[in-house]
């Protein structure tokens, strides 16, 4: 068998299987925009209209409008949901950044040892904490507060955020900062100035990625707040669309509306992500 | 520009002392290379002079003012690193004005000297390119141009040229040379290179272990070494270095090896009278050897191992008892491995080491 032959076999197999995922992924979004835009009844009907007959904008009219009771209570979650999120990464940020370089440049005593405990916390499954964290922010008296969920987010996210960029700072050469400091840099400016902007692809990765997994976290917001008004948007989505019976169409433009941010910031993570973990090596 | 001068420097890493106890002084506009194997210390005393590293004890002076408790930034010094350390997200025209902007010289006077500098290395045209679109050659002129923008008082490179190609290194080498004459620089110059030390550098400062073993002039050097460790690491091919015992005998002194002996001139006589004990270590370049193809007096009989034809040199290696000598000779001469010939020291080039203190005897 040619060479030729042999990749083209490959990249058709390729292209089946890409396909096949493609149709899995984006099957249920497809169904859950044209769900959106159907009424009530229409979204009931069996067999189910593939194309809405009668399309209408209502259901997001109604959410996002503040006017009427399920848009205030709609733009109240969103609200919470992008307070808790932002926290979570703009607190992720500030932490991870500065304990990436440190892991990178100083060696002290136990720093292997630090780094590896870090990571620990990403070998069990995330519900194996809930019960004993749940007991941790009774004591500290934190249920029902935002600052239980960002912290228990932050503790999830950072080891991955703190792993990649130590990638980067690993990969920046040392003289760089020598170099800076030659240069007239302090050691603080050095960092700022030089180190920070080459591990940009890096932060804006971590922060995107802190965001998405803050924004669509379930069990844990379920589990430290009760508070109505407090709840982030997928908890509260649940809540308020199945209360009595479930509005489907109100409940998929709810959903869309919250994916938005997801899949704008997807299609930027996955520029970053690629570079975050291939081009991490910065060529000087 | 200025004088460095430094003071028992001593630089330990934990337990291990890196640098141990180094003086010497850098004149004002000297080129001083810092010559020696890898790991011998030389980036580490570089960083000692540029402030990236701590002191352990001991002082650096520049122009006579101690310099050891200021932060790398207030010590105007400029470095150009062996991977020349360009910052990669900014062109050659802001990697040349950072050192200026971080010293708040005014934005005009900024774009003079840059302009200036761009000229003397003739980067002009690379201006508006980020360094990846550099060749390493170009990189290399963009690193040494970020160094002179700021006219430092003290420039220090680590192996600036080590990363270009052998025809470009010899190419820069000259033209490093050149700009240290025009600008009278004070430069401190690394390199494990001891051609490119011995062919550029005013002083020559060698360094093993962490110990300074020599710092005189190129020529002094290579005439002569302070020691074995001096003697075969500058030159090459690099010394002929002959482990031999003293014998005094009717009047004369002998030098006798593993099956050969060779009477001492009376200069080498009086070096190896002068040796603490019998052991004594013969050196000799390649240069100062002559081969015989026929048995001849006061010659030591060795077996020719390879023959190296290099065009306008070919050097012969031979063995000598358990050491290998090797001299060069004429390249029309023919010689065959295996073949059995008799080798003639020039005793006037001769040196003669202690074998104890591996340090060399002056000849009386
Ligand atoms: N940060 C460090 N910690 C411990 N040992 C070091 C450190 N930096 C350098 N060394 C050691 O010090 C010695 C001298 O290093 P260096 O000055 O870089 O040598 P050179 O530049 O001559 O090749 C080497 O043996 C090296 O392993
Ligand atoms: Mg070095």
């Amino acid at each position: 068998m040619s060479r030729r032959s042999y990749n083209a076999g490959w990249s058709l197999t390729g292209w089946v299987f890409l396909i096949l995922l493609l149709i899995f992924a984006v099957a249920p979004m497809l169904w859950m925009l044209i769900t959106s835009f159907k009424s009530q009844f229409a979204a009931l009907k069996y067999p189910p209209e593939f194309i809405p007959s009668n399309p209408n904008l209502e259901q997001y009219e109604r959410l996002l409008s503040p006017k009427n009771e399920v848009g205030r209570q709609f733009l109240r979650y969103m609200a919470n949901s992008i307070w808790v999120s932002t926290a979570t990464t703009i607190l992720g940020v500030a932490v991870a950044v500065p304990a990436a370089y440190a892991f990178a440049r100083f060696r002290f005593p136990g720093r292997q040892a630090l780094f590896f405990s870090v990571l620990f916390r990403n070998m069990f499954p995330a519900v194996v904490f809930l019960m004993p964290l749940f007991i941790m922010m009774r004591w500290m008296g934190l249920v029902n507060t935002y600052s239980s969920l960002i912290i228990t987010y932050l503790t999830f996210g950072l080891p991955l955020s703190i792993w990649l960029l130590k990638g980067f700072y690993d990969n920046i050469p040392i003289e760089l900062e020598q170099a800076a400091r030659i240069d007239g840099c302090t050691r603080f400016q050095a960092f700022y100035l030089i180190v920070m902007p080459l591990s940009a692809p890096g932060i804006i990765a971590t922060a995107i990625y802190s965001f998405i997994t803050a924004w669509n976290e379930y069990v844990y917001a379920l589990t430290f707040l009760n508070d109505d008004q407090k709840l982030t948007l997928p908890v509260g989505l649940q809540r308020f669309f199945t209360e009595y019976a479930t509005n489907w169409p109100g409940l998929m433009a709810a959903s869309f509306i919250m994916s938005v941010p997801v899949v704008v910031m997807f299609l930027i993570l996955q520029k970053y992500f690629v570079r975050a973990l291939t081009e991490g090596a910065v060529k000087a | 520009m200025a004088q460095v001068e430094f003071q028992n420097v001593v630089k330990s890493y934990g337990a291990f002392e890196a640098v141990k106890s180094v003086s010497f002084t850098v004149e004002d506009g000297e080129f001083v290379a810092l010559v020696g194997p890898s790991g011998c210390g030389k980036t580490t005393t570089l960083n000692l002079v540029a402030g990236l590293l701590d002191l352990t004890s001991g002082d650096i002076k520049v122009s006579g003012k101690t310099i050891s408790d200021l932060d790398p930034k207030d010590r105007d010094i400029a470095m150009v690193f062996q991977n020349y350390a360009l910052y990669p997200n900014k062109t050659v025209q802001q990697n040349l004005a950072f050192p200026l902007k971080m010293r708040k010289v005014p934005k005009r006077d900024i774009g003079a000297k840059v302009a200036e500098a761009a000229r003397l290395l003739e980067i002009t045209h690379l201006l508006d390119r980020y360094p990846r679109e550099l060749s390493g050659g170009q990189q290399q002129r963009v690193a040494l141009g970020r160094a002179l923008v700021r006219d430092p008082q003290v420039f220090l490179m680590d192996e600036p040229l080590s990363n270009l190609d052998a025809k470009l290194r010899v190419q820069m080498r000259s033209e490093l040379k050149r700009f240290h004459q025009d600008l009278s620089a004070t430069i401190i110059y690394v390199t494990h290179d001891q051609l490119e030390a011995m062919t550029m550098a005013d002083k020559m400062a060698v360094m093993s272990g962490g110990v300074l073993q020599q710092y005189d002039a190129p020529e002094r050097i290579f005439e002569e070494p302070a020691n074995t460790f001096v003697a075969g690491f500058v030159g090459s091919p690099s010394m002929n270095l002959l482990p031999a015992t003293a014998v005094e005998r009717d009047g004369a002194v002998y030098a006798t090896g593993d099956g050969w002996e060779l009477v001492l001139a009376p200069r080498n006589a009086a070096s190896a009278r002068a040796s603490s004990g019998p052991g004594i270590i013969l050196g000799a370049r390649h240069s100062s050897l002559g081969l015989h193809d026929t048995e001849t007096p006061g010659c030591i009989q060795a077996r020719v191992f390879t023959v190296e034809p290099t065009g306008d040199i070919t050097f012969v290696h031979v063995d000598v008892g358990d050491s290998t000598f090797v001299i060069s000779v004429d390249p029309e001469r023919r010689i065959a491995a295996d073949q059995t010939v008799w080798i003639e020291f020039d005793q006037n080039k001769l040196h003669v080491f202690d074998a104890q203190t591996e340090k060399r005897i002056a000849p009386g």
